[in-house]
């Protein structure tokens, strides 16, 4: 086993483990631990009574489902709605040639360049004026048009044959059902891709709750999360039972699309 | 070929429904396109044109006509002049750069040395490399609270290994210095495994033959790695690099959790000074309009940067 070869690199693997693995296990570990417990010092390594009573008091007091459920609604819609319109878009850039294509491509990919943290005020009476505030439609519509994603999906239907097109031209297919029932199921692999950062894009979006949303009854799990710090007291039990319950779903995600989520980085989804 | 060919082809001729037909394939791309456009527009670049107009203003986040201060009155250039004597301003982009520049060459090191111990193809280290990979998908707001915690006076984890060594407990987010630290390593923990990926990517395009000549040579390590190695990943170097630079100088949600921009204003950086201004002080809109401005200047010239470099690499 090429790990046991030098000593130096066993000790490296060693480091990358602990500074890896240690940071979420200790915050999962002391989230298992009664509140006396997670402020004991020394210590205790492993918790010596594990128990779930911050997460029951996280669930039942703070409201903890509700915020759950409207980051699920949201991250859910919005994922979906951002696939359809990056599919839509992407298939239109791949296989039309129309008056301003290039034009509206370039105008597309510009917005890259224009990241929510510079455009926070405009955005914000934007989203006034069109009665998005306060609303999870605001957080499943403002964020669903992405460059990344017209692109990822662009580059990938460009690779489907034109004959398969123009066979079903011929058969006079209308153009609706050309995109449902010929472009979609071959571009599969990347719509899955897709829908899978979308959901952890939109999952861990903070900027847009924080701008759109002030009322409690409609905090995502990310607005309830910086909510619950104070500037000089933090409710740490609390804080760490929702933070793991946070993390749950991404977790679940990368286990089942670990392969897509890190090789797709790769295929130019970037950090979107 | 064209639309109007196709149409021809097809059996419906010139009846009414084909002319129908026609007129909705021309536009159909157009059609497909609109919702992304328009939110597009509606979302980045609208209120891109808007916040560098308002910047031209003095003026309210909400224009009350009950206060005359919020009314918009146009100043010119005068916000930008005023940027450079707006001490929080001076002073958040000074910190800004200054963590730009400290947290990227350590995130590049990091995710370099990363990269050259799980390079090689072995179950081991798959699992490595995904166990390293996981902060990529939790938002920046949790690494901020899982360092926060790490990092807690008395009861982390930090502390408690260097008590273990006879070190007493070090006040990590209560001083200006060592706060700051605190979010250079919880920001290079959160991004080294995605930029580790990207150098992985890069080194296994390197030709093995050349380290086979090499080694036949009898090269040094140390050589081949500097003669080999480096040279040849050059471009995803500065792929991580340039990526880096853009996203450090926007860091905010990681302090948000960490920090709260605390110890005094020691970790407050330009994107929270832009809240601040704009959310928290009254009637400064166009002053934290003018702040955006200078924010993307220097986000879109680096962002051509990574364009070209993109376009050189091929």
């Amino acid at each position: 086993m090429t790990l046991l070869r030098s000593p130096g690199r066993l000790v490296a693997m060693v480091a990358v483990l602990i500074l890896f693995v240690l940071p979420p296990l200790w915050l999962l570990l002391s989230a298992l631990k009664p509140q006396a417990e997670i402020f004991q010092w020394p210590p205790s390594l492993w918790p010596e009574h594990i128990t779930l009573e911050n997460f029951q008091k996280t669930v039942s007091r703070a409201n903890f489902g509700r915020y759950f459920l409207n980051s699920a609604i949201v991250s859910v819609s919005s994922a979906l709605l951002s696939v359809a319109m990056s599919v839509a878009a992407g298939y239109a850039l791949a296989k039309f040639r129309f008056k301003g294509d290039t034009i509206i491509f370039l105008l597309i990919m510009s917005a890259v360049m224009v990241p929510l943290q510079i455009v926070l005020i405009p955005v914000f009476l934007v989203l006034r004026d069109l009665g998005l505030l306060n609303t999870l439609w605001g957080l499943i519509i403002a964020p669903a048009a992405t460059p990344s994603g017209v692109f990822l999906m662009r580059q990938y239907i460009v690779g489907i044959p034109d004959s398969l097109l123009e066979a079903a031209r011929i058969d006079g297919t209308p153009e609706w059902r050309i995109l449902l029932r010929i472009i979609v199921p071959l571009a599969l692999p990347a719509i899955g891709t897709l829908l899978a950062f979308n959901l952890v894009w939109r999952w861990n979006d903070y900027l847009w709750p924080f701008l759109i949303i002030n009322q409690q009854e409609q905090w995502t799990v990310q607005l309830a999360i910086a909510n619950s710090i104070g500037r000089f007291s933090i409710n740490w039990p609390r804080l760490l039972s929702m933070t793991v319950l946070s993390v749950l779903p991404m977790l679940v995600i990368f286990i089942a699309l670990q392969k897509t989520l890190m090789n797709g980085l790769m295929a130019g989804a970037s950090k979107e | 070929m064209s639309m109007g060919d196709r149409t021809q082809i097809s059996e419906t001729g010139r009846s009414a429904a084909g002319l129908l037909r026609l007129a909705g394939r021309t536009s159909w791309p157009y059609l497909l396109l609109l919702p992304t456009v328009a939110l597009l527009f509606a979302f980045t670049l609208y209120p891109l044109l808007q916040g560098l107009w308002m910047s031209l203003f003095r003026r309210g986040l909400v224009v009350v006509p009950q206060v005359p201060e919020s009314i918009p009155v146009f100043v010119g250039f005068d916000n930008y002049l005023k940027l450079f004597a707006d001490k929080d301003f001076v002073l958040s982009l000074v910190r800004t750069v200054l963590f730009v520049v400290v947290a990227v060459p350590v995130q590049l090191a990091a995710s370099l040395g990363l990269a050259l111990l799980l390079a090689p193809q072995t179950r081991f280290n798959a699992v490595m490399r995904t166990i390293v990979f996981f902060p990529s998908m939790i938002s920046g707001l949790i690494i901020g609270v899982i360092w926060a915690w790490l990092f807690a006076r008395n009861s982390g984890l930090v502390n408690y290994g260097l008590s273990l060594l006879g070190i007493p407990a070090v006040p990590w987010l209560e001083q200006d210095q060592l706060a700051q630290a605190a979010v250079v390593v919880a920001w290079v923990w959160g991004g080294a495994g995605f930029n580790m990926m990207i150098l992985i990517a890069g080194l296994t395009a390197i030709p093995k033959d050349l380290y086979e000549a090499a080694a036949i040579d009898g090269t040094s390590r140390w050589r081949r790695f500097t003669r080999i190695t480096l040279p040849l990943l050059e471009p995803s170097v500065v792929v991580v690099v340039v990526l880096g630079v853009i996203g450090a100088f926007q860091v905010y949600e990681i302090v948000v959790s960490l920090t709260t921009g605390g110890p005094g204003r020691a970790t407050v950086f330009l994107v929270q000074n832009i809240y601040d201004t704009a959310f928290r002080k009254p009637n400064q809109a166009g002053l934290a309009a003018a702040q955006s401005g200078v924010l993307f200047v220097i986000l879109m010239v680096l962002t051509i940067l990574q364009l070209r470099v993109a376009r050189r690499r091929g």
